[in-house]
């Protein structure tokens, strides 16, 4: 097999790949969404309770203490 | 923290001195770019400064001006500001990081004081975006290293576990940024190897079309990820923040953000369309830039659809203003360049006026917008000042958005004006026009296009102004009236 | 296992790294050698001209002037046979540009003279009337860095292997050799020699005494790489 025909199968084969993957990916946030498993928009939030006061949404596993109003 | 007195608060200060670069870089870089506007409607103005003021020494220090001092600076400074703030960590708490990010500081501006001077002296590699020599692409390496430390150091000791969207940005912008100027900038210093000549003077590791298709690789994604995705960070922060609204939908940021990711990279081969790399590059390079749509189209939909309900906003806040005409400008522009990507398009475009008409409605209205957007959102917070003046604000806005209208409708009318003359053929099959007359042509357009150029510059003198008035004179504030999403503001 | 990268950025670094990489690793990598073969007639820069080649550098006539004629009818009248990929084999950089403020040059010296290019640089108006054109009158005072350009041509010869003191065929079936001596002081002899044809070819008196003296001013150099560009 000649060079540009990995090229092309590497090429044909990943992109199929990464397409699948974002679409599995981005299909099952909407259904965890819609069947209640999780709720995903609440990390918008992240930009408007930024005070260092707030209290985060999840906090980083147990390494530190969430910061108390 | 158990035990700690005062209250723990963001540090700012790497922010702050970002945001003077920005604006010192800002008023360099347009100032040149708009005398050098002038020069080409009026080419007497190439001779005020002997061999250092021709138009082709100025043009690099102009784009190297806006894109590496103004730009670059712009955001350095909302990561030193954003990034505190959605990971809900101070840099106060780590003495480490806070070396790093003065030492960030300084190194970059030495590098840029470095790149004016010798760009002056005509010490420049050619490669567009990229014109500095080796010796300062080593201190380029060193600060955005640097960043890199700053940027995964902060990560590392955040509280909130998710990363929000204008952080997966600042990643994606680090780590392309990091490959592309890597692999662009390979070359061999010629002193090293002769020992002859001048020490800084190198040769490119590649030759002809590689040379090319590398250097495009590069210049095209440079506008990605430096004129997109950091652009396109602020935007998802300060947007929802200064109008008080979260973000229309965070299951499509994600979307556009792993589509642009990879489609990006592959449109960068539409700068050679009909040129000697293979056919099937420059059709890749065509074919994407058309599916580019969608993904940058997510992004600014998702940034107008935040404002549903609260379109009021738009007539009340000038920094809602600006934001929204960016984003809208951001659309305008990932259209015009896929249309400017099919090869019937290229075909007439390619060379002309119009490829600087698109870039300047990308930079001037989208990058440029955002930035002072963000400046005017962070300065109350990085001072305890109220705005200066908001009336200023919005002569700015208007000043500048006319200045915006007239750039690109000269240069559209200029571009294909030019184009259609350079085919144009007589009954015979003859050429119409000799190249001189396609020039001469043009004089009334680059004289609007200059106008337009002053208008904008005018605009940024203006920033500059109401931010240094803010600084000295604005309003002092208390910590409380600095915890709400809309910027404080002087009425006049 | 969803909503995973977004909380480990380490993961989601590796994730856009792998995502943006791809389409260089596709595109740019595997096509290196095939394109940098040079066509016959393709020959390398002499030590003058690849001085006259810094110049063009220097003072970016790049970012006026292109040096890439597109396969159309129009562009072929005006400017001469359509650029071939292997002609650019020895051009480090490549000088394509980007913007015609002014026309393409990948030929100009097939139908450019010295006389001309002495005008024009002088005063491109009393050539081209109606032109934007900067003058470059400091071409014809300052001194071309001859040394840089031959530690130019040394490195590319030992480093990418650029052929110097090697026969090339020429399209008419002749051979070159384009000469690059062992040391800089035999080099400074064949520019000056080379230097002394152009400026025979020139007017400006201060241009001809430099070259008398056996300075070489940068007017000289760039002529020189503007008449090799056919």
């Amino acid at each position: 097999m000649e060079l540009g025909q990995i090229q092309a199968y590497a090429y044909f084969f990943f992109t199929a790949f990464l397409v699948v993957s974002l679409y599995a990916y981005i299909f099952h946030l909407y259904r965890a969404e819609k069947k209640g498993t999780r709720n995903y928009e609440k990390y918008g939030n992240l930009a408007l309770n930024d005070e260092v006061s707030t209290n985060p949404i999840e906090t980083v596993g147990g390494a530190r203490e969430p910061l108390k109003k | 923290m158990g035990g700690n007195q005062t209250p723990l608060a963001y540090d700012y200060t790497v922010a702050r001195l970002f945001l003077y670069a920005t604006i010192l870089f800002g008023i360099i870089g347009m100032t040149i770019g708009v005398f050098i506007a002038f020069q080409m409607a009026f080419p007497e103005l190439n001779y005020l400064f002997g061999e250092y003021g021709t138009f082709s020494r100025l043009r690099p220090i102009h784009t190297n001006g806006v894109a590496f001092g103004f730009t670059v600076s712009g955001i350095f400074a909302t990561w030193y500001y954003v990034g505190q703030r959605v990971l809900k960590v101070s840099m106060a708490e780590s003495p480490f990081l806070m070396v790093v990010g003065k030492l960030h500081f300084a190194v970059y501006i030495l590098t840029i004081l470095l790149a004016v001077v010798t760009l002056f002296a005509g010490i420049t590699t050619s490669k567009e975006y990229a014109e500095l020599e080796w010796p300062l692409d080593l201190l380029v390496v060193v600060f955005w290293v640097l960043w890199g430390v700053s940027i995964f150091g902060l990560i590392g000791i955040r509280r909130e576990r998710t990363l929000y969207i204008s952080i997966w940005y600042y990643i994606a912008t680090f780590l392309a940024v990091a490959m592309l100027f890597l692999f662009n900038n390979m070359a061999v210093p010629t002193a090293l190897v002769s020992g002859h000549g001048d020490w800084y003077h190198s040769v490119s590791w590649y030759a002809g079309t590689n040379d090319a298709l590398v250097q495009w690789w590069y210049g095209h994604n440079a506008v990605a990820f430096v004129f997109t995705t950091p652009i396109v960070a602020m935007i998802y922060y300060f947007l929802p923040k200064e109008s008080g609204q979260a973000v229309y939908s965070y299951k499509l940021s994600l979307l556009s953000f792993w589509g642009l990711m990879f489609v990006y990279l592959w449109a960068g081969g539409h700068h050679l369309i009909y040129s000697t790399v293979p056919d099937w590059m420059q059709t890749m390079g065509s074919v994407f830039s058309i599916v580019l749509i969608l993904p940058s189209w997510g992004s600014a939909i998702n940034m107008l659809l935040t404002m549903k309900g609260e379109w009021n906003q738009l007539q009340s806040n000038p920094l809602i203003k600006f934001m929204v005409l960016g984003s809208t400008f951001y659309m305008l522009s990932t259209l015009e360049g896929p249309i400017q990507a099919i090869k019937s398009v290229n075909a007439l475009a390619h060379f002309t006026d119009w490829i600087p008409g698109h870039v300047h409605d990308g930079t001037l209205g989208w990058v440029g917008f955002m930035i002072i957007a963000s400046m005017y959102h962070m300065t109350p917070r990085l001072f305890k000042r109220e705005l200066y003046s908001k009336s200023l604000m919005e002569t700015q806005f208007w000043l500048q958005t006319i200045g915006i209208v007239l750039y690109f409708s000269s240069m559209w009318i200029a571009g294909i004006t030019q184009g259609m003359m350079w085919r144009a053929t007589d009954e015979f099959g003859n050429l119409s026009y000799s190249f001189i007359d396609t020039v001469v042509v043009l004089h009334p357009y680059y004289t609007v296009r200059a106008i337009g150029g002053l208008l904008y510059l005018t605009g940024i003198f203006i920033w500059a102004y109401n931010i240094y008035k803010t600084i000295t004179d604005g309003r002092k504030l208390e910590d409380k009236e600095l915890n709400v999403n809309r910027s404080p503001m002087s009425a006049n | 296992m969803f909503h995973w990268l977004e909380e480990r950025p380490f993961f989601f670094a590796v994730g856009v790294f792998t995502v943006v990489s791809f389409a260089g690793l596709i595109e740019i990598l595997p096509n290196f050698a095939e394109a940098s073969r040079p066509t016959v007639g393709t020959k390398p820069y002499s030590t003058l001209e690849l001085a006259g080649r810094h110049v063009y550098i220097a003072d970016s006539c790049n970012a006026c002037h292109s040096q890439l004629i597109r396969p159309f009818k129009s562009e072929t009248d005006r400017y001469g046979m359509y650029s071939l990929s292997g002609e650019y084999a020895y051009d480090r950089p490549f000088l394509w540009g980007s913007k015609r403020a002014g026309p393409d040059l990948h030929r100009v010296g097939a139908y450019r003279t010295t006389d001309w290019h002495e005008n024009h640089m002088w005063e491109p108006v009393s050539v081209v009337p109606g032109s934007i054109m900067p003058a470059y009158k400091h071409m014809f005072s300052n001194q071309a860095d001859i040394e840089t350009a031959y530690a130019e041509a040394v490195t590319v010869n030992k480093v990418f292997n650029v052929p110097y003191n090697t026969n090339i065929t020429m399209r008419d079936g002749s051979t070159a050799n384009v000469k690059l001596p062992a040391t800089y002081d035999e080099a400074k002899a064949d520019v000056l020699a080379e230097a002394k044809i152009i400026a025979s070819g020139m007017k400006n008196q201060d241009v001809k005494d430099a070259v008398e003296r056996g300075e070489i001013p940068q007017i000289v150099a760039l002529i020189a790489y503007l008449n090799s560009l056919k």
